[in-house]
């Protein structure tokens, strides 16, 4: 039993991890401007991909893994400047109609450029052997995605709590007007607000294409739950971003092992236990998106 | 508009779809594909009167649209039912979908509302992909359309009759459309997007008209997704996947959100361009991608919403009013943005 067991609750912790740390992302854009990012999951594939040329031209995996993100931060910001910033003042669902435009045309010209098949991304061999802890054996990239995963987490929080830049961006959640009377730049929050969400996104897709695989929609596989993820959380909290992942991470692994047929599926019903109590979230703060 | 200036815009659009099946073969369209376009547009019209009336962003409804066409589909499969209650079992399935989805759905507004649906609508979606025994799970499941169901006369449905069915569901759908978006009970929905908090204060309980509204539309929708399966004989699981409902919200933002003819033109617009572009080049996906970019920078009104706001009118229309408010409402409330 606790061979079966383990592992599973391993890989649900990492999978939590990802989620959440997708999910915060999403949150962080949701929370500042309102803006429902469904082209998160392209740019997580993007520096995927990015991060796979590097490597099989020869750079690191190293430098690859900070610099694909990097690469996906310029785009990004590049489209929320054009693209997204003219629909700040219009209904949050224009937002979510033309980032869904993106996602679609991002998937094809991934297509077009990478092929239509999965490529095959794995791990530096330093990380691509098994740790043995004794009652089970568990791959070392995993455990190293769960370390980087948590040094982002805290670096975000840190940056957020610590410094003038982060408590801006909070105060900015709270009231934009207020915080542009003040004389902050606040184009330049949403800017580097939306930057910062996409630079979460882009690791977890550099670690993922190393775990789940490289495809031209695997970055789109993890938006979903990363949407449940906020949602179970409760939206504007960042905290509840990762609770809500590292319980559908769980959920999830679980189910796989006792219902296979049920793996998806089982999120959904998470997140609908979670609502029938908590209609915000678990989470969630009163007063935010009403 | 006024009733004159309707009868004189609608009376000439329907002569031109009830004649379409000789019009079409003239600029070579399959008449199967001008089904497509009504059977769509009824799912469009479930849309707008969710978001382009009531203002909740309904990115779900791929979801009753889907359970609708394997409703139908299932029915068919397994029962052996003929077409009409093909369609009706469909229909219901729909129903009870927004039955059960409805409650969790109410509790909240805006965004939230949206990522509720869009959420929600994939459990669905999961259910089609994985019970492979029953639904044939990722290759969908093909059918032979039915009889149509008169008994001791069992009428074949070939392309040509299936179009003018949909045709008459089509104006049924668009009639009941207009008299629900026209009642006291639709232009609460419109206050309801305005100011939710006056229409409470007035004594109204908005949930209510929210649940009906949501009901309404997974009907509406279900309709649309029984008659899409039958169309196409088969039902497959991306039917229920939120990239449809995106697809319907597109449409209806191409036709003009809180108009009533705009979803047929949406419709129009969409099933026939997607048809086109895929004809001429493998890469439609970014063109549909684009093309939903330049939607919503460019013409947010959509083609019936931008040609309303240029007509010039002198007793100011109803679902025009509608459609200018939903833009205005928004910098009002400003609650993002600089």
């Amino acid at each position: 039993m606790i061979h079966d067991l383990a592992p599973q609750v391993f890989n649900g912790l990492v999978l939590g991890a990802f989620y959440a740390i997708v999910g915060i992302g999403l949150s962080l854009i949701m929370n500042l401007t309102g803006t429902i990012n469904m082209a998160h999951g392209s740019f997580m594939t993007l520096a995927g991909y990015l991060a796979f040329t590097m490597v099989s031209r020869g750079t690191s995996f190293w430098f690859a893994l900070i610099a694909a993100p990097l690469i996906a931060v310029i785009v990004g910001i590049v489209v929320e400047r054009t693209l997204v910033r003219p629909l700040y003042k219009r209904e949050p669902f224009y937002s979510l109609l033309m980032t869904f435009g993106l996602s679609l045309m991002a998937e094809e010209i991934y297509r077009l450029v990478w092929g239509a098949n999965g490529v095959p991304f794995s791990p530096p061999p330093g990380l691509a052997s098994a740790v043995s802890l004794g009652f089970m054996s568990f791959p070392k990239f995993r455990i190293f995605i769960v370390i980087v995963l948590v040094i982002a987490m805290i670096a975000l929080a840190l940056f957020l709590t610590r410094t003038r830049f982060g408590l801006r961006l909070r105060a900015a959640v709270q009231d934009t007007e207020m915080i542009a009377a003040l004389g902050t730049n606040t184009q330049l929050l949403y800017a580097v607000n939306f930057g910062l969400g996409i630079f979460l996104a882009g690791i977890a897709g550099v670690l993922a294409a190393g775990m789940l695989g490289l495809s031209p929609t695997s970055g789109n596989a993890l938006l979903m739950p990363a949407f449940v993820t906020v949602i179970i959380g409760g939206m504007g909290s960042l905290f509840g971003s990762i609770v809500g992942g590292l319980l559908i991470g769980m959920a999830i692994s679980l189910t796989t092992l006792w219902i296979p047929a049920a793996s998806e599926v089982s999120m959904y019903v998470l997140m609908a236990l979670v609502l029938m109590i908590r209609p915000r979230g678990l989470f969630g703060e009163e007063g935010i998106f009403g | 508009m006024k009733a004159r200036t309707e009868l004189l815009v609608a009376a000439p659009v329907v002569a031109l779809f009830a004649a379409a099946p000789y019009l079409a073969p003239l600029v070579h369209l399959d008449i199967s594909i001008v089904s497509e376009v009504l059977v769509t547009a009824i799912a469009v019209m479930s849309v707008n009167l969710l978001l382009g009336y009531t203002g909740l962003p309904a990115f779900g409804n791929a979801a009753y649209f889907g359970l609708g066409a394997y409703g139908a589909a299932l029915s068919v499969q397994y029962f052996g039912f003929h077409f009409i209650e093909a369609i009706l079992i469909g229909t219901a399935l729909a129903f009870v979908g927004g039955l059960i989805l409805a409650p969790f759905l109410l509790r909240r507004r805006g965004i939230y509302f949206g990522l509720l649906s869009i959420a929600f609508g994939q459990v669905f979606y999961f259910i089609a992909y994985r019970d492979t025994d029953l639904t044939g799970g990722e290759d969908g499941m093909t059918i032979t359309r039915p009889y149509f169901g008169i008994p001791s006369a069992h009428i074949v449905i070939h392309e040509l009759s299936f179009y003018y069915v949909a045709l008459v569901v089509f104006v049924v759908a668009l009639l009941a459309f207009r008299s629900i978006v026209r009642s006291p009970f639709g232009r609460t929905l419109v206050a309801i997007r305005q100011n939710e908090a006056r229409v409470r204060f007035l004594g109204l309980n908005s949930d209510r008209f929210i649940f009906v509204a949501l009901l309404i539309s997974a009907t509406m929708a279900g309709v649309s997704g029984a008659l899409f399966a039958l169309l196409i004989n088969f039902a497959y699981p991306l039917e229920l996947d939120w990239h449809q409902s995106g697809y319907f919200v597109l449409s209806m933002i191409l036709g003009g959100a809180g108009t009533i003819w705009g979803s047929l033109a949406g419709a129009f617009i969409y099933v026939i361009g997607k048809d086109i572009i895929s004809t001429i080049t493998p890469l439609w996906q970014i063109f549909l991608g684009a093309l939903f970019v330049a939607c919503v920078l460019g013409f947010p009104r959509g083609i019936l919403g931008s040609l309303a706001a240029i007509w010039p009118r002198p007793a100011a229309p109803a679902e025009l009013d509608a459609n200018a408010a939903f833009d205005a409402h928004a910098p009002a409330e400003a609650p993002y943005g600089s």
